[in-house]
């Protein structure tokens, strides 16, 4: 189970994270989370589409790295294939905590159950010996903050996306090569129809929110499927 | 008989002879190898230090950076550190890292040293190598590429286990032919050349080209071929070491670089493998005795060395003249590793002359025994070069002192120091060290070197206007870099133990 603790170099001084990629550290996931100010690097190597949780009613947006559970097309042995890693998958083991309920301040936490927590002195320092943060860990305490900053712009758009109707759910049927068939169900992408229907006024409303160019990006990403499904079909040939 | 080279005979089984075989099968299959090794001779054990080069080397004759560690008992080496040198007191200790300094203008950046991090010691300023030696850490993840690193390095090793290890390599891999025999004598064709060699209860064994890498006993270069001896004692006086191999815990640090330490009359060597340390006290035998030699040795162990037992070791003494040969290539006979000269160990300068030797005759091999006679010359004539400049670099280690005792204050007499290191110590006065001082291909010490040595020691920093801001982003660069690669790179100790535990269930596998 997860056990976080608020990062701090008296308790995490000489911890070690490792920070390349395998399914050792908890890479084989077919999916993460992902947010709008994120959609333009995400969209050039994984399809964006959105779920809505059953239970909360809210929507999220994802970053696609396979068809099934457990499945990462872009892990190929100890090597990630992108230049981008979404935020949400680039900050593990590392989450965003908050001191107090409404405190505004987020704090840098850390799970010390997460797989790419070091047990043999192998992986990256997270403070020096002054108790310093290393490059490391600002560059992460960079990203934490991105992403904080991403999650808090997700009522928003997605009050945008429902205002305008913009979501439509999203069926994939994948034929692969083997003649197997894969299927996504339960997503929504972004209903590109409607989106083309918007008059000037409603554009010009989405342009000024800020959220024309995440609502392009996550239409474009949908070429990348086809990416996905070679991909698989290249897995499935490989055996 | 065409004059064509085709059958290379190597006498001599040691780092030097291996090395030979291994390289001269990979790189000219179409040769026929053979080496001949005397039983029961010892490796001589103190070349254990090599240079980044070594990772070519092994990489071309195709041995695994990782059977290459296993095999070997060795560990990184990311350059010297010479504590001591300039007056011995405690804070007197400077590095000479294998990691250049930033590109750029030498005296630009030496102007940004002294203006943004006048405390820092040179290499600390000049690569974050400094900051990975100083914690001990390797030069590289194990996730890396083998024979690739985050800083450049070379290695410690058993040099008895690297040549055995060499032997199997040559043998069992690349069809090279051992012979275990004594050479007994020379059977002179009527050029002159050696046209075979006698062996003890074996035929005789003929070959176009012969390489003597028979050690100090040079065999043939000291024997038939006459390839004359020059004396370096009167620049570089030691003449003695005493020797000792010092288990180690298993969890105990591993340094990241040879320790050179200066005592009254020579300096310690500390290398450090995974499960010992080799240590040495080198010393001049007109300023110490045997005795004293020993008692440097001990407290050295003693100190330096946790939980050593130091008056349970019998230190090895070994006597040498320091000096290489006239000609290392006369007739159809090459010398190759101390057969052709030795000097002391001070800069690990044993192992590379090798490799630089082997490159230097695979890559211009003779193809008959009339070009032969050209390439010998040119040979001649290279390592004569690359002799002074090695001769010259480590008295630049001595120049620089300012110890008192009469043996350090001989080492400095002007009439011992070689011309061309006194014009250019008067040189490098108005300008640092640079490729118009050592212009050649494959220096072997480059101008980086000998400025790790200069401004190590505390030599001024030539006059220079104010620093350009590109020199100080440089300098910038190295102390960000610093900062990453010791959070990043793991400790020594924490590397070897990963991987022997990585190769564990292999070879329990192999094994079974």
């Amino acid at each position: 189970m997860s056990n976080h603790q608020i990062l701090n170099p008296a308790d995490h001084g000489t911890l070690r994270v490792h920070t390349g990629a395998g399914a050792q550290f908890g890479d084989t996931v077919m999916a993460c989370l992902t947010v709008p100010l994120e959609f333009r690097a995400v969209q050039a190597h994984y399809p964006i589409v959105f779920r809505r949780d059953a239970a909360s009613g809210q929507f999220s947006a994802l970053a696609m790295f396979g068809f099934d559970n457990g499945e990462n097309l872009f892990l190929e042995g100890d090597r990630w294939d992108a230049r981008y890693r979404p935020l949400a998958m680039a900050i593990q083991p590392f989450l965003i905590g908050r001191p107090a309920a409404g405190s505004d301040t987020p704090q840098v936490h850390i799970d010390m159950s997460h797989p790419r927590i070091d047990h043999g002195g192998e992986g990256t320092r997270l403070f020096d010996e002054d108790a310093r943060p290393t490059p490391y860990l600002e560059t992460m305490a960079g990203r934490l903050g991105d992403l904080d900053h991403g999650y808090r712009q997700y009522p928003a758009f997605f009050a945008a996306l429902e205002r305008h109707d913009l979501l439509e759910p999203f069926t994939l049927d994948v034929p692969l090569d083997n003649g197997a068939r894969h299927s996504l169900v339960g997503y929504h992408v972004i209903a590109e129809d409607r989106l083309a229907a918007l008059d000037g006024g409603a554009l010009g409303e989405l342009q000024l929110e800020g959220q024309l160019l995440p609502i392009f990006m996550a239409v474009a990403s949908l070429g990348r499927f086809a990416d996905l499904v070679a991909r698989k079909n290249a897995r499935v040939a490989l055996g | 008989m065409t004059g064509s080279i085709q059958r290379v005979v190597i006498v001599g089984g040691g780092t030097a002879g291996w090395l030979a075989a291994g390289l001269l099968a990979a790189r000219r299959p179409d040769l026929s190898v053979t080496l001949i090794e005397a039983p029961d001779i010892p490796t001589i054990g103190v070349g254990e230090g090599t240079w980044p080069t070594m990772r070519e080397t092994l990489a071309s004759i195709g041995i695994a950076e990782e059977e290459f560690l296993r095999e070997c008992d060795a560990s990184f080496k990311q350059g010297s550190r010479f504590d001591g040198w300039v007056d011995g007191t405690a804070a007197d200790s400077y590095l000479h890292p294998f990691t250049a300094p930033p590109p750029g203008d030498m005296r630009d950046l030496l102007a940004a040293w002294r203006a943004s991090c006048p405390d820092a010691p040179f290499a600390a300023a000049m690569t974050p190598q400094a900051a990975a030696c100083a914690r001990d850490l390797a030069p590289r993840q194990r996730a890396m590429p083998p024979y690739a690193g985050a800083l450049n390095y070379g290695y410690h090793l058993d040099a008895g286990k690297f040549a055995a290890l060499l032997a199997r390599h040559a043998t069992t891999r690349m069809g090279v032919t051992r012979i275990a025999a004594e050479v007994t004598g020379v059977i002179a064709a009527d050029n002159g050349d050696i046209a075979a060699l006698t062996l003890r209860d074996q035929p005789a064994l003929a070959g176009d080209l012969f390489l003597d890498c028979s050690g100090q006993a040079a065999i043939l270069i000291g024997g038939h071929c006459d390839g004359g001896w020059i004396d370096r004692s009167d620049v570089s006086f030691n003449d003695r070491a005493l020797a000792v191999q010092v288990p180690t815990a298993r969890d105990a640090p591993i340094a990241a670089q040879t320790v050179g330490t200066a005592h009254a009359a020579g300096w310690l060597w500390d290398i450090a493998l995974p499960t010992r340390r080799g240590i040495g006290c080198v010393y001049a035998a007109r300023f110490m005795d045997e005795e004293a030699a020993r008692a440097v040795l001990l407290d050295y162990v003693r100190t330096h060395v946790p939980g050593a037992d130091a008056d349970q070791l019998q230190p090895r003494q070994l006597i040498f003249r320091t000096g290489h040969r006239e000609r290392f290539w006369d007739r159809n006979c090459l010398a190759i590793g101390l057969s052709a000269g030795f000097i002391e160990p001070l800069e690990a300068s044993a192992i590379v002359l090798i490799e630089l030797s082997l490159n230097a005759l695979i890559e211009n091999f003779p193809a008959s025994r009339a070009a032969m006679t050209i390439h010998a010359s040119r040979f001649n004539e290279l390592f004569r070069y690359r002799w002074d400049r090695i001769v010259e670099f480590l008295k630049l280690h001595y120049a620089l002192s300012r110890r008192s005792e009469p043996y350090w204050l001989a080492q400095r007499a002007p009439d011992t120091i070689p011309a061309r290191l006194a014009e250019q110590l008067e040189l490098w006065r108005d300008q640092p060290p640079s490729s118009w001082d050592f212009p050649r291909v494959d220096e072997i010490f480059s101008a980086a070197s000998q400025q790790y040595v200069l401004y190590g020691m505390g030599w001024p920093a030539p006059p220079a206007a104010a620093p350009s801001p590109a020199a100080a982003a440089r300098l910038v660069e190295v102390r960000e870099r610093a900062r990453a690669l010791a959070a990043a790179l793991p400790a020594n100790r924490t590397y070897f133990t990963a991987a022997a535990a990585a190769a564990a269930p292999h070879e329990r596998l192999v094994r079974t």
